[in-house]
């Protein structure tokens, strides 16, 4: 592998002073107390260490964990390491190819689409670090093991997770005399009475992470599943199924535009910046592109609890954040290692990322949490932990059900009901792709 | 004097009516840029306003846009590296493809043909069928994640278009020329070299111009390819590094095509001469 | 010039058979004698750029081929032969078809606009006019801007609330206000969408169509369009038998080389709609990527990646076969 030129000095220079106004805060003695709690072992000395994993979306992050974060461990232990940064949606064509190539990184990072069971022949057995993790703090919550974990086995480590919680125009929803949107119901009332008055709502009817998201956070919580504990048997042909897309179908017709059908992931995050949404369903991501852009709508953009379904159900699917060692990485003790010690930095993790990652270990969830608990509209955050999942509730992230998300199937049924398809006929259409990707897997 | 009025109302005609012919496509080309120009100048806020004229300010400029794609990213690098991988892309593809397209236009070589054909089919395959595969061979070479690995891949596609193109220009070369050139004395090589070449400059040019510009165009194997930040071109670290999540950032993404766009179009309409003239002048010069 | 010369290639050389017409018993004798000699030249200078495209196109679209007819998913190593399996999979599939279909439709629909646009505007470039340098310069920037960031710009015109299309349009009143029913949403709309994908394809590729066919024009030898006026043609009798076959070559194989380019590229539309909204905008290559890579099907995706390949074909042929008939 040829040696990579070394970051010129200019945008290391600049990148260091960004990071010291972004970094603002964070006591040194602190991040100091939780180096010395681990000691690594010293093979690993005068190692690389490579990383890939998206780029962040808030950049300060980034510059936190490119020249500090892993600068300090690798200084601490003598490994040099190299973190580089591609789209979350490209992550998966790069992991193709250094499956097909055999070289690469040693770290890779996924992101919403979390690969593990396609890959898991090639990829590390990391089930030491991950209960020494549990073990460590508190314990994982119960949607992370089944993210990683394949035949027993755990070959990934779940880092954090980016919840999409209600973004709502209080201001606009008091005028009105509207309630909160603590259940579906009262969203889609509060949609009906605002869009005549030229405040619509939207959730992305498109193929996109947020529109598998957002429409399984809402079948889930109209008590819909997508596959059972054993990950075998689809139970997407219910009752539930069918209300949940009644009702969306209602909630288009009443309460949004047909721009929906366009939207992609940061479509929605411009829409409450503009001060035209009343309501979206979004990563705080959109409540920080307000905050920096468009301050009068920022300060009356609450944040809600995930609303609940007809039988008051609360289920928020989440962006789930996954990091796996490549089998034929020649640096696993150190990667490893690494691991470990970003499992255990997990709080310094939430600072600087100014709330947007969310622990999957439990201690790390205990109130407060850092920035969002100290934020009086942001506190309510801290009650997701409790109603979080991941895709094929209540089943595991299974190969079929990477492969119905990666498809945009669920979305593509929402968005057929929503063109004004009979809900029969899409069930009997998205039923049948999802026996068909079953069964295929099945059979391999 | 009655005849030059009308001459000259004429010529003022004429270029009414060309002029008015081509607003529609200088409005197409232009009008897109312009309005990139203006948002790479945009504060963020300025973007999100329903009520703003998005042709103009609607708050003062700013240069935060060119800032944080100087200081916050390998913006520098990623120039860099495009201009090294194109000038090396562009190298090979000369090295290769003259030779090849003189072979294929002028010796007459069995089966000529059908491998000038072959070579043209290879610019058919899809990179989308080829990047896994060749992501194998990059890692073979140990090129992964340096910019030498899409030198490695970019002639691909423009030796076949090259080879093509100059095909075109060696015909053009009267064959009197190369055999005043043999009478001289000079060998096969030394005809091609001192006589046929010289005169294929022109073509030569645009060769070098469409490996350049072809260069640019992908985004597919510097996707899968290069990763590190400081090995990226321009076309892949701009989208790579400039959407984060769901954040766009729509000053600086806007800010660095035109950056390395606009000089490439200078050099392009420079050159542009010399193409039309490679295949109409070159021959009788 | 013989024939055999003038077979295939970007062919303007109405000029150069008109200057160069070696008497051919000369000709057959300079070669002739040199023949071994000639061939071995010839192949060692072929030979670097034949082998260059047989390493890294040859032998890797061999390998595709292999994936095509196997089992092969990302992450797993071992591969079954499975047959034609992997292409009955596509060729059963709905959205192969819309896939399919869209492609055709994208092909054609920005060839014809490309020509059309192309021709006109290389014809107002034959002209001579002040300022010509400066507007050849102005229509060649979209053609130099890379691929993947202009495309990022056009889905911020052509955003569901900021579109600048639309804020003029409305402007203008010929559409309503953002939320009426007349507000187009370009990427979300089904019709609109592919649309709007072709419009970009469009944008980015006439200038190079008139920069060709510009050449193609100025190739015309006046010796010939004179001959033709001294003939008493009309000018559309000129355009029709005189212009028209000597740049159509030129117009085809500038065409193809594009359309070829156009159609395995993906990132238009993979990067403006994903090939939504639903599979509105799917074209063959954003397909066989979410179903090859993104859905680790790598077979799976080999095989509907390689029906662009028959796709193309029949278009090479014809380019072809025109070219040569209309050798003269």
């Amino acid at each position: 592998m040829s040696d990579p030129r070394p970051v010129p000095v200019k945008a290391s220079v600049s990148r260091r002073r960004f990071l010291t106004v972004a970094g603002a805060g964070v006591t040194t003695s602190a991040l100091l107390t939780m180096l010395d709690a681990r000691q690594a072992p010293a093979q690993i000395r005068g190692t690389t260490l490579r990383i890939l994993q998206w780029s962040h979306f808030i950049p300060a992050y980034d510059a936190w964990f490119d020249s500090k974060f892993t600068k300090e461990w690798g200084d601490k232990n003598g490994v040099k390491v190299r973190v580089d940064h591609i789209p979350h949606l490209e992550l998966p064509a790069r992991m193709a190819a250094e499956f097909a190539a055999g070289a690469g990184h040693d770290i890779i990072m996924n992101a919403s689409s979390i690969l593990t069971r396609l890959y898991y022949r090639s990829l590390v057995d990391l089930s030491d670090i991950y209960s020494q993790g549990g073990k460590n703090h508190g314990g994982w919550i119960p949607a992370a093991g089944p993210l990683v974990e394949v035949e027993g086995k755990h070959y990934g480590i779940p880092m954090f997770y980016i919840l999409l919680p209600m973004l709502y125009r209080k201001d606009l929803f008091d005028a009105n005399g509207l309630k909160a949107p603590d259940t579906w119901e009262l969203a889609r009332v509060a949609a009906r009475t605002l869009k005549p008055k030229g405040h619509p709502t939207g959730i992305q009817f498109s193929q996109c992470a947020d529109a598998n998201l957002n429409w399984r956070s809402l079948l889930f919580s109209f008590g819909g599943a997508e596959a059972d504990p054993s990950g075998e048997n689809i139970l997407i042909d219910s009752k539930e199924m069918r209300e949940a897309l009644r009702f969306a179908k209602a909630l288009f017709d009443e309460g949004m535009t047909p721009e929906v059908f366009s939207w992609d992931d940061a479509s929605d995050n411009r829409f409450l910046a503009s001060g035209i949404g009343s309501w979206i369903h979004d990563a705080i991501s959109a409540y920080r592109t307000t905050e920096d852009t468009n301050p009068d709508v920022f300060k009356n953009t609450h944040i809600g609890l995930e609303p609940a379904g007809p039988g008051g159900k609360r289920v928020s699917v989440s962006s789930a954040n996954v990091y796996m060692i490549w089998k034929f990485s020649k640096n696993q003790p150190a990667a490893k290692e690494f691991l470990a010690h970003f499992m255990d930095s997990g709080k310094e993790g939430m600072t600087q990322s100014r709330g947007y990652n969310m622990p999957y270990l439990l201690a790390d969830a205990q109130k407060p949490m850092p920035v969002i608990g100290a934020d009086p509209k942001m506190q309510i955050l801290q009650d997701f932990p409790k109603i979080v999942a991941f895709y094929g509730y209540p089943g595991p992230f299974t190969t079929p059900i990477q492969e119905v998300v990666n498809l945009f199937v669920l979305p593509d049924m929402f968005t057929r009901v929503a063109r004004g398809q009979a809900i029969e006929d899409v069930m009997k259409w998205g039923v049948g792709e999802y026996r068909r990707i079953f069964a295929k897997h099945k059979r391999a | 004097m009655a005849t030059q009025r009308t001459t000259r109302q004429k010529e003022t005609r004429r270029h009414l009516l060309i002029y008015a012919g081509l607003t529609p496509f200088v409005l197409i080309a232009v009008f897109p840029i312009y309005w990139m120009l203006i948002t790479a100048f945009k504060q963020e806020p300025d973007l999100y306003r329903m009520g703003n004229i998005p042709f103009w300010f609607n708050l003062p400029p700013t240069l935060k846009n060119f800032s944080i794609l100087f200081y916050q990213t390998h913006f520098g690098d990623w120039i860099i590296n495009t201009m090294t991988i194109s000038a090396w892309v562009a190298l090979i593809t000369l090295l290769t493809a003259v030779p090849a397209g003189y072979a294929l236009a002028r010796l007459r070589l069995p089966g000529a043909e059908n491998i000038g054909i072959a070579i043209f089919m290879t610019y058919l395959v899809p990179g989308i069928i080829l990047f896994l595969p060749l992501s194998r061979v990059v890692a073979t070479l140990g090129l992964q994640d340096s910019w030498w690995a899409l030198v490695l891949v970019y002639p691909t596609f423009t030796i076949p278009f090259c080879t093509w193109l100059m095909m075109g220009f060696f015909k053009t070369v009267p064959m009197e020329m190369e055999e005043a050139a043999r009478v001289d004395g000079c060998g096969q090589l030394g005809a091609f070299l001192r006589v046929v070449l010289p005169v294929s400059v022109p073509g030569v040019l645009t060769s070098v111009i469409f490996a350049f510009t072809l260069s640019m165009q992908d985004f597919l194997y510097g996707l899968a390819f290069v990763s590190p930040g400081d090995q990226k071109p321009v076309p892949v670290g701009v989208p790579t590094e400039l959407i984060r999540g769901d954040v766009y950032f729509w000053g600086s993404l806007m800010g660095a095509a035109l950056l390395v766009g606009l000089p490439v179009a200078v050099l392009y309409n420079f050159f542009l001469d010399r193409f039309i003239q490679g295949i109409t002048g070159g021959v009788v010069k | 010039m013989t024939t055999a010369s003038l077979r295939g290639g970007p062919e303007p050389t109405a000029r150069a058979a008109v200057v160069s017409a070696p008497a051919p018993t000369a000709e057959r004798a300079w070669w002739g004698t040199h023949s071994a000699q000639r061939k071995i030249f010839g192949y060692t200078l072929l030979a670097p750029a034949a082998l260059y495209v047989l390493l890294l196109v040859g032998a890797p679209f061999l390998f595709s081929l292999w994936l095509a007819v196997s089992d092969a998913n990302v992450g797993d190593p071992v591969a079954r032969f499975i047959g034609l399996e992997n292409f009955r999979a596509a060729w059963e599939m709905d959205t192969f078809w819309i896939a399919m279909r869209n492609s055709v439709v994208f092909l054609v629909v920005a060839a014809i606009f490309k020509s059309l646009l192309g021709t006109s505007l290389a014809f107002l470039l034959l002209q001579n006019f002040r300022g010509k340098k400066l507007i050849r310069g102005l229509v060649v920037i979209p053609f130099t801007l890379p691929i993947a960031i202009s495309v990022l710009s056009w889905k911020w015109m052509y955003d569901s609330q900021f579109s600048v299309i639309n804020w003029v349009l409305s402007r203008l009143g010929l559409i309503g206000t953002y939320g009426s029913d007349s507000w187009p949403i370009w990427l979300g709309q089904p019709h609109l969408a592919l649309a709007a994908c072709i419009a970009v394809n469009v944008w980015r590729t006439f200038p190079f169509s008139a920069i060709v066919l510009l050449a193609g024009f100025t190739s015309v030898p006046l010796e010939v369009i004179d001959a033709a006026k001294v003939d008493g043609c009309s000018f559309f009798q000129r355009f029709r038998h005189v212009v028209v076959p000597m740049i159509f070559p030129i117009l085809m194989i500038g065409l193809l080389f594009d359309t070829v380019f156009t159609l395995s590229d993906l990132s238009v539309v993979y990067l403006l709609t994903q090939g939504g909204p639903g599979n509105a905008s799917k074209i063959l290559p954003v397909l066989a990527y979410q179903i090859g890579i993104q859905a680790g099907n790598l077979g799976r995706g080999a095989a509907i990646a390689l029906f662009l390949v028959p796709l193309l074909l029949p278009a090479l042929f014809l380019v072809l076969r025109n070219l040569k008939r209309r050798e003269y």
